[in-house]
Order: C-alpha cells, then structure tokens, then sequence
C-alpha cells in the first residue's frame, strides 16, 4: 500500500521541487546558500577540507571552555545560594591556648549554647549535627575506615538567620560567647569568598582561552584567504577588468568562508557538547562529594548550540576585511 | 572617448619604463589596430586603456571623464563600459559556457530572465548556443575564442579591447571573428584590436597605432578593398 502512494506521490513531489526551485526567490537563496557555483574556483581549493578542520577544531575548544565558564558560574551560583542566611557555630576540640577537649565536654557545651540560642529572635532554624552528620561530612577527607571513637570531633550546630547583617552577627556572636567561651561563629563569608574568588580566576581564564581560540581563528582565516587571493589573482583581476566592485568579491570570498565555517562549527560544536555530556554524566556518577556536580543551564546551552553561527559569523566578517584589505591595493 | 596626453608608465616593482610620452585620440565609434613588435608596449597600452592600471605620468581621459581626478571606487562603473577579449581568453574553467558569458552581466546585477535571454541570443549569435553547458577545456581553441569575444561584448560595451584575438585561430576563423568585430563597430562599439599579424592590418585597413620601444611612432591609416568588402557583407 505504502509504495502505491509512494508512486502515486513521488512524481508530483518531483514536479512541485523543480517549480519551487525555479521560482527568483528559491533561486536567490539557492544561490546564497551555495548552489550556484563560485565565480572564483574557490570550492575547488585543497584546503577547504583544512579549513573545516580548523574551524572544528576551535569550535570543539569553545564548547569546552564556554561550558566550563557556564559549569563554574552555576556552581559559584549555587553555592551562594545555598548558604544565604546561614552560619555555624562551633564548639572547636581545640581551645585557643591550646588544650584539647573531651567528647563528652564538646558535646555537653554544644546542648548547652543549642538550648540558650533556641528562642533567640535572630535564628530562624537550628539544627545540632549528630555524629552520624559529622562524619558525613568528613569522611571524603579522612574515609570511612575510622570510627567516631578513634578521632575527636568538634560541635557543629547549623543556624538559619532571618537575615545577615552585620549588626545581627555581632549580637548573635556575643549572646553565643555569653553561653560558651569554646564557640566560635563561622560565617562562611571567608572561605565561600575565597571560593567564588577561585572559581571567578577560573572563569576569567576559559574566557581568556576563548578569546585565544577566536583570535587563532581569525587568524588562520585571514591567512586561508590571503593564500585563496594569491592564488585566485588572475581570476580576481578579471573580475575586476569587468567592472567587479571590491564588495562582490569580497562576497564570493565571505559565502565561501561561511559555508565552511558553518560545517566546521556543526561538527565541533556536537562534538563538544558530547564530550560535555559526558564529562557532566561523569561528575554526576563519580560517587564521591570531593568532585562538584556539574550542571549547565538551559540558557548555557542554548549560548553552546550559537557556536556554530557564532565561528560563521566571525569567519565571514574575518574573510571580507581580509578581501577588502587587499583588493584596495590592486588599481 | 579616449584620449592619451604625455602618457607614462612603469612598473612599481622593476622600476622600467614601459611607455613614455604617448599621445593619440580615439573617437567614439572608430577602429583601430594597435601594432608594433613584441614587447614595444602594446599590453601595457591595453592594460592602461582598459583601466588595469593606471599611468605613472600624463593625463588619461575616458568616456569623457579624467581618470587621475576620479576615486577608486569610480572606476568599476568605468570598467563595466569597456569590453576586453585577452589573448589567452582568460575563461573560467570551471564555470559553463553559459556562466563564463554571464558574467559581466551577474557584476552588473542585471536579472536572471535578462541574463538567460541576453546570453542565449549572443550564443547563438557566436555559435555556440548548443555548447552553453559545456565547460571552456572541452572546446577548440577556436570556440573559446567566440566565448571570450561573446563574454566581452555581451555587457554592450562602449569600448572594445582585443589583444592578439586572432593569435591562436586559422586564417578562416580569424577572418570570421574580424567579420564579427566590423559588426559590433558597425553598432557603434569603439574598437581597439592589438595584433602584430600584418596580414589581417593589411586586409582590413582600418587606422594604424604604431607602438616602437614604449612609444607610439605614428598613426596612418588605409582603406583596404577588403575592409569595404565586408562592411557591404555585414
């Protein structure tokens, strides 16, 4: 039945392609797209497989260092975030002059200063870790061989605040001291700081390779198409004895750069958001806390699918100025 | 249409002097042979004159419009209204000989309908309508020369500029394709035609440029039997 309508189908198909393909505007965008051969002999060029390549190559790079500048940012994000309004106090093991203290003194002094902050109108929640939690925490630093008895552990007692100012912290700190001399408040402003600081350096730096990879680009581009206009010269110069302007050169030139561009983009961008699925699939399954999951978001990765335009469009941009530089020197 | 005053040229990178102090005027709608022996200057002449480069000394007036005055980009409009045929025809090899002779009218932006009719009526004209899919290494070198001729005319040129375009035919053919150049002068085409082949100067008798170590010697010109022979043909 299927290849009854197929018969039926297939000619009219066939009719309807070729009157659409007649029509000006089909032809015109047949024609941009590159069906219509070049006047310059320029899909005939050896390395237009090379320039694919490159264009892959650089692509390929971007996506990893796009999604890596996404991945940190979403961490940094995160982890913001998940730590607004919230501190810790702690009933550290060790005193400041030095002395240790026993279990049993640790945890007596962390329910004392649970039960005085309790209903202190500051705190939203409290929550005293159990030694169960506490080794949760620990355990990627230390493993899970040991047991509770063979290490001291300090007190931690997790606060949520209504809010985070300066004044509230100083209050807090003092009612905490007025209960315990051992406790200490940990904001975790210092090292979240130190973190998003680390993590801002890291971002910076994908940026920077990013810009390294455009730059490389451009540049192979540029010389790709000096080479292409060497090459071409006698072509170009005819074109020009027939009265070409400088810009339908350039056109030619740019068409083709986007042509190939645009495949090369395709390929290393899939490449690359591959190679980033799987790397995110890794660090999703990696069983343990030490490796942060990664996670882009819907708007990173809309930004990784534009690569590709993106590469095109630097490529066709690069390829006119390069054209235009040079044919203004030609009479 | 054109005229040369105290022309020079040299080229930038070796410094020679190819051409020095030409004079001459060329009135719209005439014909001329440029002669002289290999390597007097006769290219050079042709480059300047199809605005391929422009002279290091003298005043160069085209179309009524002195070239040193003019910018850059005013010279591509300049360059639509001159037709060259090279001597190595200088066709595309990988286009059709449809798109070879296209292709002045393409630059021109001129609309695909006019385009198929302007291009199929002057191969046929030449013709070579049968050949217009073919590629320009699958013909003659006489074929090709009709593309080059039908490529430069098909913009309808004010000026006509053909070097050596007899070079590679036989007599019969070149004897045809001056019959060709005689019709487009008889439109109104001005023409120029670089040759050292005595013979076909002789023959047809149309004013002489003599061109001598860079410098134009004189211009005569004759009123050869067969020149009026075939203008009564055409």
């Amino acid at each position: 039945m299927f290849s009854k309508i197929k018969k039926q189908l297939q000619p009219k198909i066939k009719t309807l392609g070729s009157v659409l393909a007649k029509t000006p505007l089909v032809m015109r965008m047949l024609e941009n797209l590159g069906f219509r051969d070049y006047d310059l002999p320029l899909a005939q060029s050896e390395d237009s497989r090379f320039l694919v390549l490159l264009i892959a190559l650089m692509s390929f790079l971007s996506v990893l260092a796009c999604s890596g500048t996404f991945a940190l940012n979403d961490m940094a994000a995160r982890w913001s975030s998940g730590l607004e309004n919230k501190v810790t106090i702690e009933i550290a093991v060790e005193t400041k002059d030095g002395h240790l203290l026993s279990n049993k003194t640790v945890r007596k002094e962390t329910k004392k200063l649970a039960k005085g902050l309790k209903n202190n109108p500051m705190i939203k929640s409290l929550a005293v870790l159990s030694n169960a939690e506490i080794q949760e925490l620990i355990s990627p630093w230390i493993g899970d061989s040991l047991t509770l008895n063979d290490i001291p552990l300090p007190g931690l007692i997790a606060i949520e605040l209504r809010n985070t100012n300066q004044k509230s912290l100083n209050t807090l700190k003092s009612d905490m001291l007025k209960l315990s001399k051992y406790a200490r408040l940990e904001t975790h402003h210092e090292w979240l700081g130190d973190l998003i600081n680390f993590t801002r350096t890291l971002k910076n730096l994908s940026l920077f390779i990013t810009l390294i990879i455009a730059s490389v680009t451009i540049i192979a581009i540029t010389a790709g198409i000096r080479t292409r206009l060497a090459i071409h010269q006698k072509e170009v110069c005819l074109l020009h004895a027939m009265g070409a302007t400088d810009h339908y050169i350039a056109r030619q030139f740019q068409r083709h750069a986007m042509i190939l561009s645009l495949k090369g983009g395709l390929v290393g961008t899939v490449f690359g958001l591959v190679t980033t699925a799987i790397i995110i699939f890794l660090s999703s399954h990696s069983g343990t806390t030490l490796i942060p999951t990664i996670k882009i978001s819907s708007a990173g990765l809309a930004l990784l699918c534009l690569i590709p335009i993106i590469a095109s469009t630097i490529a066709t941009i690069t390829s006119r100025f390069t054209v235009l530089r040079n044919l203004s020197k030609i009479p | 249409m054109i005229k040369f005053e105290n022309i020079g040229f040299k080229y930038k990178e070796s410094g020679e002097e190819i051409l020095h102090d030409i004079n001459f005027t060329l009135e719209s709608g005439s014909y001329h042979f440029l002669t002289g022996p290999s390597g007097s200057g006769k290219t050079s002449l042709m480059n300047l004159m199809s605005l391929g480069n422009m002279p290091t000394e003298g005043q160069m007036t085209m179309f009524g419009k002195k070239i040193s005055s003019l910018k850059r980009e005013d010279l591509f409009e300049l360059r639509q209204r001159i037709g060259v045929v090279f001597q190595d025809f200088r066709l595309l090899k990988h286009l059709s000989i449809f798109d070879n002779v296209a292709l002045p009218l393409r630059i021109m932006g001129e609309s695909d309908e006019n385009i198929k009719n302007y291009v199929s009526e002057l191969l046929d004209w030449v013709g070579l309508e049968k050949h217009k899919n073919n590629l320009p290494p699958t013909l003659s070198g006489g074929q090709q020369q009709r593309v080059a001729i039908a490529r430069a005319v098909i913009g309808r040129p004010k000026l006509l500029l053909a070097d050596e375009p007899t070079g590679n035919l036989d007599d019969e053919i070149g004897f045809r394709l001056m019959g060709l150049f005689e019709q487009l002068n008889r439109m109104g085409t001005t023409i120029v035609i670089a040759t050292h082949n005595a013979n076909i100067i002789e023959q047809f008798g149309h004013p002489r440029l003599i061109l001598g170590n860079g410098k134009l010697h004189s211009s005569q010109s004759s009123n050869a039997p067969i020149a009026q022979k075939i203008r009564n043909v055409f």
